[in-house]
């Protein structure tokens, strides 16, 4: 056709009025979607979304904390390592105990050595042994405590052979097993963080597959129309990924919010001591971790958008 | 050639046919009247035109390429070179008169700021340029066939198909209708009317195909040949 298309409009009646775009967002112009609500999208997914979107974050922060803290513990029992001296009397102990100090003292590696006060190193064992029994009935070791430089393994190494040799009741111990022991905890909290995550990512996927099954199948006529006046597949999936993208922001927003006075709430209480009797660690926000709490809301609401895109196309294909 | 069938039949699932031994040709700039009894298939024809039934046998071109197994991909090109005025509007309820107009431009990914002055310019030709923000639920049916008619010649399009275009309007818009499709079809659009009007038929004095028992034929005293 020519470009002068309709010529009876000028002819029998001009234009009288043309529509000024309505405004939304930012000045920009209002899209209304063209593909209407229906069944479970809308409010309801975008609640479950907030739900998704809060336990995501959680999840998130708890790896975040386990790392925290295995990482504060991990860096304790590295730059510190114990020698205790045993000995058949307390006359023996001392000697090796004045011998170990004397090997310890300006040894490479060593940063400090403090003798562990005798009344002190006996408390230890009264939750076995009752109050005062210890240092009363038993020959109760010395211990020492030695602050070491970081990466000092062959340092270590030499003074545990020099101690062995001037002091043989003296027995260094780099917590080794609590070394292991800790890193098995930690990793086995991330993997059920993780775990965590990787269930409410699949629920995120599975709401949004049966919300928007739900969704073109409520609006039938409306895809059917939007075919007939030249839509592709293509184009009515990404008009349902937009429209779940905003609800599932939305969604994802809001879980964000509360996970933030969630996880406020308890860097407070960690702070004041009232959490665990203070086992927990002192935590605060700094940049990457804000970066990893806002990918969380972010993964969800990306993995409901693309996941109605996939579940749309592939529902046009066969039913359309 | 536009369209061109050459036997085609039309079977809804195990049913007898419903439109049988079709042969007809449509070329560029022609302008055919469709007319038989209810029930006789007009619709069931128009809806293999714009694309919206297979045929279930025979030889089915349009805009020269085999329609008949056209894939996926290459129907939307297709049905943008189409407007269609559904008999029953098919309006979308949750959008403005404006954006339902607009519907074909925003599917062929135009700009707002491109069409907005086109889109207008048509409402307010229908008489509706007061209403552009009103739904379709608020619409009369004369305010709604004239939305769907704006929305089918928003494009400019190359086929314009109207199944019924004037069963909705006083005789006045009526006549500015068929003089808009008149209108439209000597500057290059082929036209396809199916009506019950015949007083309209008459008085425009365009060609008549005449559907009866799904069989396709020339109307007698009409000019043009199926």
């Amino acid at each position: 056709m020519s470009e002068a298309a309709h010529p009876e409009l000028d002819a029998t009646e001009p234009a009288e009025t043309v529509r000024a775009p309505k405004k939304g967002m930012f000045g920009r112009p209002r899209r209304e979607p063209l593909i209407p609500d229906a069944g479970a999208a809308g409010a309801p997914l975008t609640a479950v979304i907030a739900v998704m979107s809060f336990l995501a974050v959680l999840s998130i922060a708890a790896v975040l904390v386990i790392n925290k803290a295995a990482g504060d513990w991990m860096t304790t029992l590295r730059s510190e390592v114990t020698i205790q001296v045993k000995g058949a009397d307390r006359d023996d102990i001392e000697t090796g105990v004045a011998e170990a100090l004397r090997v310890l003292d300006g040894a490479a590696g060593v940063l400090s050595a403090k003798r562990m006060a005798p009344d002190d190193a006996a408390a230890l064992l009264d939750p076995w042994l009752g109050e005062g029994n210890a240092q009363a009935f038993l020959n109760v070791p010395a211990i020492i405590e030695v602050k070491i430089a970081p990466d000092a393994e062959e340092e270590l190494a030499l003074l545990r052979t020099r101690l062995a040799a001037a002091a043989p009741n003296a027995a260094l111990d780099n917590h080794a097993g609590w070394h292991r022991r800790l890193e098995r905890a930690a990793r086995s909290g991330q993997t059920l963080a993780f775990s965590i995550l990787a269930l409410i990512m699949s629920a995120a996927c599975a709401i949004s597959i049966f919300a928007a099954r739900a969704g073109l199948a409520a609006n039938y006529e409306v895809v059917s129309l939007l075919h007939l006046v030249g839509a592709t597949d293509q184009f009515i999936a990404s008009e349902v990924q937009r429209r779940f993208f905003v609800l599932g922001l939305r969604g994802a927003l809001g879980g964000l919010v509360v996970a933030g006075l969630a996880i406020g709430g308890a860097i407070m209480a960690a702070r004041a001591g009232v959490a665990a009797d203070g086992f927990l660690p002192q935590f605060e926000i700094n940049t990457p971790m804000a970066i990893w709490l806002l990918a969380a809301p972010a993964a969800t609401c990306l993995v409901t958008a693309l996941t109605a895109r996939l579940t749309v196309l592939q529902a046009l294909k066969s039913q359309y | 050639m536009i369209v061109e069938f050459d036997n085609v039949g039309l079977a809804y699932d195990d049913e007898p046919e419903t439109l049988s031994d079709i042969n007809l040709q449509i070329r560029e700039g022609e302008f055919r009247f469709l007319t038989g009894p209810s029930g006789a298939g007009k619709t069931s024809l128009l809806k293999m035109i714009y694309l919206a039934q297979q045929p279930t046998r025979g030889r089915f071109l349009l805009f020269g390429e085999d329609a008949a197994n056209a894939t996926r991909d290459a129907l939307p090109h297709l049905r943008r070179r189409i407007g269609v005025v559904f008999q029953e509007f098919r309006l979308l309820d949750h959008l403005t008169a404006f954006d339902n107009v607009a519907l074909p431009m925003k599917v062929a990914g135009v700009y707002q700021n491109k069409y907005r002055e086109d889109v207008s310019e048509l409402l307010n030709w229908v008489g509706l340029g007061h209403r552009m923000d009103a739904k379709p639920p608020t619409l009369s049916g004369g305010e709604k066939q004239r939305v769907a008619l704006a929305r089918a010649l928003v494009t400019k399009p190359d086929l314009i198909l109207a199944d019924e275009p004037t069963g909705n309007v006083d005789p006045s818009m009526s006549e500015r209708i068929m003089k808009l499709f008149v209108e439209l079809n000597r500057l290059g659009a082929a036209v396809i009317v199916a009506t019950h009007d015949l007083n309209m038929v008459q008085t425009i004095g365009k060609p008549v195909l005449r559907l009866s028992d799904g069989r396709l034929s020339r109307a007698p005293g009409a000019g043009g040949a199926p």
